[in-house]
């Protein structure tokens, strides 16, 4: 029996007084890519920060529920641990905009000791560069500023600043939202082959429903802070259960 | 002709005659101030004119301080001791204040809770709205006493160090001073980083926690963003330290020594101008000799800021943020 690297039980977000994320119930398998689509403001980015804790950071918020990962729940580990094991890269490409490239990458090994001296450090950090498609052009300036790379090449070196993790999971939050077509299909690419190579399990938010179909296996519709229909992402696509996902697909809503 | 300079002056870009009447309401402004600075420079120039006339260069490095009634020839002033004890002091204060502004502005922008964040911030702005004459009273009467103590226990244990090598023989002394102005200076350090640290993108301190760094790992990283404005910081609170007159010469001995030891009396070129300008009227020299001071604390102030903007320069360029 195949396992499951995530187990969302009965998951529930308070933001203030506001209830944004309301009982929210998913598993997904090891090494697949489930989708979670739906318009902004249903609660799909804050659902995210619940699966690293992240949200922990927001002192407004208010968690209830389970999760599991790798059926050990999350509020039993340290949220710094945990959030290696479980990576995640944003809307917005963010590197640190005061270190080179190769540090960017290289401080997430750095501070988890995730190499024992400077070659393997050298290793991963190049490792994770190609995985996330981006070893090529930046192999002869790695010392440089990420400043001077374009939008999408920032983008991937986030992605490969949380590759260099070697996480067991991987959380994106619309990732290709700020980058250009060309980039967008080299880190849905990328993305693919990391699940397909080195068995990462993803979960992939997107308020595209076409992205959503394309990337995923697994298809989760969220409005309103709950999930309308889940299911194998071809399946979901072809005869949606619900009229909302219906409507979503035909971009009414 | 007269069009010309003013289109020059506003710029042909402004077509408008609104625009135009607009800039020209708010050229005085820029143009008063320039002309306030230059005046400064020339002033202190025309000043400390006869002093450097008289003795050329010795009048900075020179430590002998003779002021003689009615024989000119016979007057001879040096502000080595007091140049020394401003860099000194300042110095002091900046090392002091680097580490409490840092922590400072950290605490109240990242690790305290929201009620206490107000709070330490209300408190900060009213440290640095304090007259400095009250930090001056409140070292005299209570920094002082305290410091002797801890400048005799320095003293007795680390004396050989060339820093701690005189005894003290009060608390008024040139550590004393340095402290008192590390406190003074501190909220105006503390402000500039504050605000930089606050306008940190939500996203990038997203990013250093997501990649799992503790709170201590993450305001580093944090920190390393904010390096500029961390460095003007403590140029502003160098330039207040320097050019602090009242509070100083109440805590710092008015001594006209030359020493390395911070457990000394000594003088800075601030507080030797506030203390000696009321009676430099009865020498011929020596209210030329106190604007040659004023210029040289002048001019190490233009210095440091332009350092720092020097640095903070090649860091936008090193960023790619450079405007060519």
């Amino acid at each position: 029996m195949a396992g499951y690297a995530l187990e969302v039980r009965g998951l529930h977000v308070w933001l203030r007084d506001k209830h944004v994320v309301k009982g929210v119930s998913f598993r997904c398998p090891e090494a697949t890519i489930t989708a979670i689509m739906g318009p902004s403001g249903t609660g799909k980015s804050t659902l995210l920060r619940a699966l690293n804790r992240l949200i922990d950071l927001n002192p407004d918020a208010r968690v209830e529920g389970e999760v599991l990962l790798r059926g050990e729940s999350i509020y039993d580990m340290e949220p710094y641990e945990l959030r290696r094991r479980v990576a995640m890269v944003f809307q917005e490409p963010n590197p640190f905009p005061h270190m080179s490239i190769y540090d960017n990458v290289a401080i997430g090994p750095r501070l988890h000791g995730l190499a024992r001296d400077r070659r393997e450090l050298d290793k991963i950090v190049r490792w994770a560069l190609e995985k996330a498609m981006l070893w090529d052009e930046v192999k002869d300036r790695l010392h440089d500023s990420p400043m001077k790379l374009s939008g999408g090449q920032r983008q991937r070196l986030s992605l490969a600043r949380a590759l260099a993790l070697k996480p067991e999971v991987l959380l994106l939050d619309e990732p290709t939202a700020n980058v250009d077509p060309v980039n967008a299909v080299k880190i849905e690419e990328a993305i693919r082959d990391l699940v397909r190579e080195e068995g990462v399990t993803v979960v992939f938010v997107t308020h595209l429903p076409s992205q959503a179909v394309r990337v995923s296996e697994y298809l989760i519709f969220m409005y309103d802070g709950r999930i309308v229909e889940h299911g194998p992402s071809r399946e979901v696509a072809l005869n949606p259960r619900n009229p909302l996902t219906e409507r979503f697909f035909r971009g009414e809503l | 002709m007269a069009e010309s300079l003013l289109e020059r002056i506003v710029g042909s870009r402004v077509r408008s005659r609104d625009d135009r009447r607009f800039v020209l309401l708010h050229l005085p402004a820029a143009f008063i101030l320039l002309l306030a600075i230059l005046s400064m420079l020339a002033v202190f120039i025309a000043y400390s004119t006869p002093i450097i006339e008289k003795e050329g260069y010795r009048v900075f490095t020179s430590s002998l301080w003779r002021a003689v009634e009615g024989a000119p020839a016979r007057e001879w002033y040096g502000l080595a001791p007091a140049i020394l004890g401003s860099i000194y002091t300042s110095v002091i204060a900046v090392i002091i204040a680097a580490p409490l502004s840092v922590a400072l502005a950290v605490t109240i922008e990242e690790l305290a809770p929201s009620r206490l964040r107000g709070v330490l911030s209300v408190l900060t702005d009213l440290m640095a709205a304090t007259p400095t004459i009250i930090y001056g009273v409140w070292g005299l009467a209570y920094l002082a006493p305290l410091m002797y103590g801890v400048l005799s226990w320095l003293h007795t244990h680390l004396g050989w160090l060339p820093l701690f090598r005189e005894e003290p023989t009060s608390g008024y002394t040139i550590a004393t001073a340095g402290v008192l102005l590390s406190i003074m200076s501190t909220p105006y350090a503390a402000a500039v980083i504050r605000e930089a640290y606050s306008l940190i993108p939500a996203s990038l301190r997203e990013a250093a926690y997501a990649i799992g760094a503790t709170r201590f790992e993450a305001v580093r990283i944090l920190l390393g963003m904010i390096r500029p404005s961390i460095i003007a910081g403590l140029a502003l609170a160098f330039a207040r330290a320097i050019g602090e007159t009242v509070a100083v010469s109440l805590v710092i001995g008015n001594s006209l020594t030359i020493t390395a030891s911070i457990t000394s009396p000594g003088v800075t070129v601030s507080s030797l101008i506030a203390s000696q300008f009321g009676n430099a009227e009865f020498y011929h020299y020596m209210t030329s000799a106190l604007f040659a001071g004023g210029l040289v604390i002048f001019l190490i102030g233009v210095a440091v800021n332009a350092a720092a903007i020097l640095y903070m320069r090649r860091w936008e360029e090193a960023m790619g943020l450079g405007r060519a």
